[in-house]
């Protein structure tokens, strides 16, 4: 009928009405995905979106802040949680003896032309090639200086026995990562060689360490807890972890902050990139990090966060002052194990019995 | 096809009804979906209200706790005696204390005692394992003084609350709380000094708190608990629950994006929907409170939220819709019906109107029926056409009268009434024809009347029309009905026999008119004598034709005039005279 033909029209002006009010569905991407775990600072949220846009694929980051949780991170699940990460050289020969990292190509990786002439010949460099296959890409590095508070110190700190100095008591922070807390303690114990205790260094060590713990008001894991527990608790000193980062961040909370590297010398990592062997894109992965030498990535790591950069020319080490690059430890597992007894408050007979 | 005025009219009233039906119905629905919704978001606000005032409840019940213990004497004994022997003992009632309030309270972790000396050394310590409750003692005790809710609650004044940040704890030794999520609150110990002599910390158990509290929510409901700075400590999603302990940062302003009104203080509390990525997926209407802590730390805040699908909200809504679609069917449907039963009403009459006049013009006998009775505009229209159609049919009805009279006329003569020589011609001609075609015979008598013309000189035109009407009806007299009898001018008439007729009955009524002819006529006290001359004519002898059949008889006619006058003279016997 005809009337139905011209009223069908207007009914469906209601029925309209109900379909556009229905819900929306949103549509799922299937876009590629690089699993990254980077300290903190390596990789801001805008690096992050840089190189999504530029390769079309979905960076899922995970920041870790000691080496303890990075090895627990990669070496998990078969190292299948991860594509590429951010390690020190030092660590990095552990996660090369387990097989958990896999051999890069720097052919792949055209940025490495871009860095200075010292971080291009990876021979040259302690523990990032092994049997003439590379396992890492240098990023940056920072020296682990001693950060101190100007209005509490005339002259600056010259030595890391400083961090023990009962003057000083309650105000004073350390980082929370055990495997290098033994080599400073090795250090101010006057060895020679803070990467390799013997036998029987390892009481003195412990005693060490936990007369630290009694003189620090705390540790920290975090450059951005470090500056909130310096700012609330009149901090004096603070052994930098993260270096001139720290200054940087500490400076910019309004601090009046030195930096200072003890005569002992200054215990300096390298961090570089590299590819977990369960990775799931390699193409991908290199793209990651040539993609980080690139200059405006790098360059962020000088300008904003006060690190060195692989490209321009130091500012680590500008100080003077020696700098001992880390090394693999004679026993990660048993330092962390007992910085963990440590940190918790364990006596020192309880330390040593693990 | 194009469209009479009433389906137009009909159509126009379905379709305003059913717009009208689909437009209120198509408002009412939006409108209360936005009440439902509106309705579900004050629920959900009320319920996360109610949730965060729980929760509030509960961590005061905990300060209480941890306030109590502080405050008793057997604790400032513990930490403060110069008798090791007291010292054991009181440490032996705490214990004792903590246990009893570990085992009423299966949210806490863990209960201590924690000295200011010697580095923050627990003194007192009860943990809680998975078999039940632990003391830990001797040189398991562990120091806890580089602690931030040991050194920042020792600074705190006498009877007040330190409470944590909410963390993974990562203390070794500390049994069922190590590596679970874990809020301390603690209260300082001051034996009457002025240095705080230690503290009384309890370890809640988050997930196990918020389990009991939110054993009463629907299983569709989420619920959300950030820091203050917006990093969950409870998700639906286990795996987003302190995700910053696993190295990244999961923020409900990322999620729920109107959140970031709390976190920078512009809002305490806000009603939001979000899109909710997997697992559960999905749109939510959210609520979320802001809740600031009751201890002395700066900005200390933590953020309560509760979700429910939209979907479960708009069920309501969609119910309502149907309902409401259902309605404006049926409004939409009653619409057309009204505009078709319209469309009938104004129709009928009409149609019936038309049908009259149509049957009108074409001049049909029958009238018919009119909607006469109605009271509407179509009622006087239909009374208006009626009038008209009685007043046409009374001037139609003179008019036929008025012609059928000048068609007499025109075929009759006016003085005696008899048809004249035009008519008689005409039957003539149809005579002849049936004549034809029949095969049988016909027959004219031409009349002449005798000394006719001497009556009219002599007694004027009047008594020759007396004269004239009397011989005219008697003629008709005589004749038998089919017969015609005409005056075809002057004194003449003639008379046309249909049939067939031999010469004897001819003869015969020739005789008759002869003699009704004889028979005087009266006129003003005188009778007048007249006589008449006839000549026969025959069809087939004396013509073929009316003109050669008249001229046959009036020949005749002629014959009997000069042979004495009153009489009559068969054309056949009378030679054709070529002059005449």
């Amino acid at each position: 009928m005809l009337t139905t033909k011209l009223l069908a029209p207007l009914l469906a002006i209601p029925l309209l009405g109900l379909l556009l009010a229905a819900p929306q569905t949103g549509q799922a991407a299937s876009k590629p995905v690089l699993r990254v775990l980077a300290w903190p600072g390596y990789a801001d949220a805008d690096v992050v979106k840089g190189f999504e846009r530029r390769s079309g694929a979905r960076v899922e980051l995970t920041i870790i802040d000691s080496d303890t949780a990075l090895w627990q991170k990669i070496s998990a699940h078969d190292a299948a949680d991860f594509d590429v990460f951010a390690v020190n050289t030092a660590e990095l020969q552990r996660y090369i003896d387990r097989g958990l990292v896999e051999a890069l190509d720097q052919n792949a990786i055209p940025n490495t032309r871009r860095q200075l002439p010292q971080f291009r010949d990876l021979a040259a460099i302690a523990g990032l090639t092994r049997q003439g296959k590379a396992y890492g890409i240098p990023y940056t590095y920072a020296e682990m200086g001693l950060i101190y508070d100007r209005s509490q110190f005339a002259t600056p700190p010259d030595s890391i026995t400083a961090l023990w100095d009962p003057r000083h008591r309650g105000r004073v922070l350390a980082y929370n990562g055990g495997t290098h807390k033994f080599s400073l303690a090795a250090q101010a114990l006057g060895s020679a060689s803070p990467f390799r205790l013997g036998a029987g260094d390892w009481p003195r060590a412990v005693e060490r360490l936990i007369a630290l713990r009694r003189n620090v008001l705390a540790f920290y894991n975090q450059p951005e807890e470090a500056v909130e527990l310096f700012r609330q608790h009149r901090v004096a000193l603070m052994y930098a972890n993260y270096g001139m980062q720290q200054v940087r961040l500490l400076k910019a909370a309004g601090l009046d902050v030195g930096y200072a590297i003890p005569r002992e010398g200054a215990l300096a990592w390298l961090d570089c990139w590299a590819i977990v062997r369960g990775v799931r894109d390699r193409a991908l992965a290199h793209a990651w990090i040539d993609y980080m030498l690139e200059e405006t990535v790098s360059g962020l790591l000088v300008n904003r966060q006060g690190l060195s950069s692989t490209i321009t020319t130091a500012t680590a080490g500008q100080l003077g002052g020696r700098l001992l690059w880390l090394e693999e430890p004679e026993d990660v597992v048993r330092r962390e194990k007992m910085w963990g007894s440590i940190v918790s408050g364990d006596r020192a007979e309880k330390v040593l019995a693990r | 096809m194009k469209l009479g005025i009433a389906q137009r009219l009909g159509l126009l009233l379905a379709l305003i009804g059913v717009l009208a039906s689909g437009l209120t119905g198509y408002y009412a629905y939006n409108a209360s979906r936005d009440l439902l919704v509106k309705a579900a978001e004050e629920r959900l606000l009320t319920a996360t209200r109610v949730l965060v005032r729980q929760i509030t409840v509960a961590l005061d019940n905990t300060g209480r706790h941890v306030r109590l213990v502080a405050g008793h004497p057997r604790v400032a004994q513990a930490l403060a005696s110069t008798d090791p022997k007291v010292r054991a003992e009181a440490g032996g009632d705490l214990a004792a204390l903590f246990s009893l309030i570990l085992k009423t309270n299966p949210e806490y972790f863990q209960m201590r005692l924690i000295a200011a000396a010697e580095n923050g050394m627990e003194r007192v310590r009860v943990d809680r394992d998975e078999k039940g409750l632990v003391r830990v003692d001797g040189d398991d005790l562990q120091e806890k003084g580089h602690y931030p809710y040991v050194f920042n609650t020792l600074k705190l004044p006498a009877d007040t609350i330190y409470i944590s940040r909410p963390v993974i704890n990562h203390e070794g030794g500390a049994h069922a709380g190590q590596g679970r999520p874990s809020l301390q609150m603690a209260s300082p110990v001051y034996g009457g000094g002025k240095e705080a002599l230690g503290m009384v910390v309890i370890n809640l158990d988050m997930n196990g708190t918020f389990k009991l509290l939110a054993a009463d929510l629907p299983s569709d409901i989420g619920l959300y608990l950030t820091n203050r700075r917006g990093e969950f400590l409870v998700h639906p999603d286990s795996e987003q629950a302190f995700a910053f302990d696993k190295g990244r940062q999961v923020l409900v302003q990322q999620q729920f994006p109107a959140t970031a009104e709390l976190l920078d203080g512009r809002n305490d509390n806000v009603v939001t929907t979000a899109q909710l990525e997997s697992p559960q997926g999905g749109a939510v209407v959210a609520a979320f409170i802001k809740q600031p802590l009751k201890a002395p730390q700066q900005d200390a805040f933590f953020i309560l939220g509760l979700t429910q699908p939209l979907n479960d909200v708009l069920q309501e809504s969609d119910d309502l819709g149907f309902a409401t679609l259902r309605i404006v069917l049926a409004f939409s449907a009653l619409s057309v019906l009204l505009g078709a039963l319209l469309a009938r009403a104004v129709t009928g009459p009409l149609n019936q109107m038309v049908h009259a006049v149509q049957r009108f013009a074409a001049g049909g006998k029958t009238r018919e029926p009119l909607p006469l009775s109605r009271g509407d505009e179509i009622g006087v229209l239909a009374r208006s056409f009626d009038d008209m159609q009685q007043q046409i049919e009374t001037q139609m009805a003179s008019v036929q009268e008025k012609q059928s009279e000048l068609d007499h006329l025109a075929s009759h003569d006016s003085l005696t009434g008899l048809p004249n020589r035009r008519m008689f011609l005409d039957r003539l001609d149809h005579a002849l024809a049936r004549a034809r075609r029949s095969g049988e015979h016909m027959v004219l008598l031409f009349i002449d009347l005798d000394h006719f013309k001497e009556i009219n000189d002599r007694l004027g035109h009047a008594a020759g029309d007396v004269v004239l009407r009397a011989a005219a009806e008697r003629m008709h007299g005589v004749v038998r009905e089919i017969d015609t009898v005409a005056r075809l001018g002057g004194d003449e008439f003639i008379i046309l026999l249909d049939g067939a007729h031999d010469a004897e009955a001819i003869a015969h009524v020739a005789s008759k008119v002869l003699e009704c002819l004889a028979a005087p006529v009266s006129y003003k006290e005188e009778e007048l004598r007249i006589g008449a001359s006839i000549g026969i004519g025959q069809y087939p002898q004396d013509g073929g034709n009316a003109t050669e059949l008249i001229a046959a008889a009036d020949r005749a006619m002629y014959q009997a005039k000069g042979a004495g006058r009153n009489r009559y003279c068969f054309a056949a016997s009378a030679p054709a005279d070529p002059a005449s």
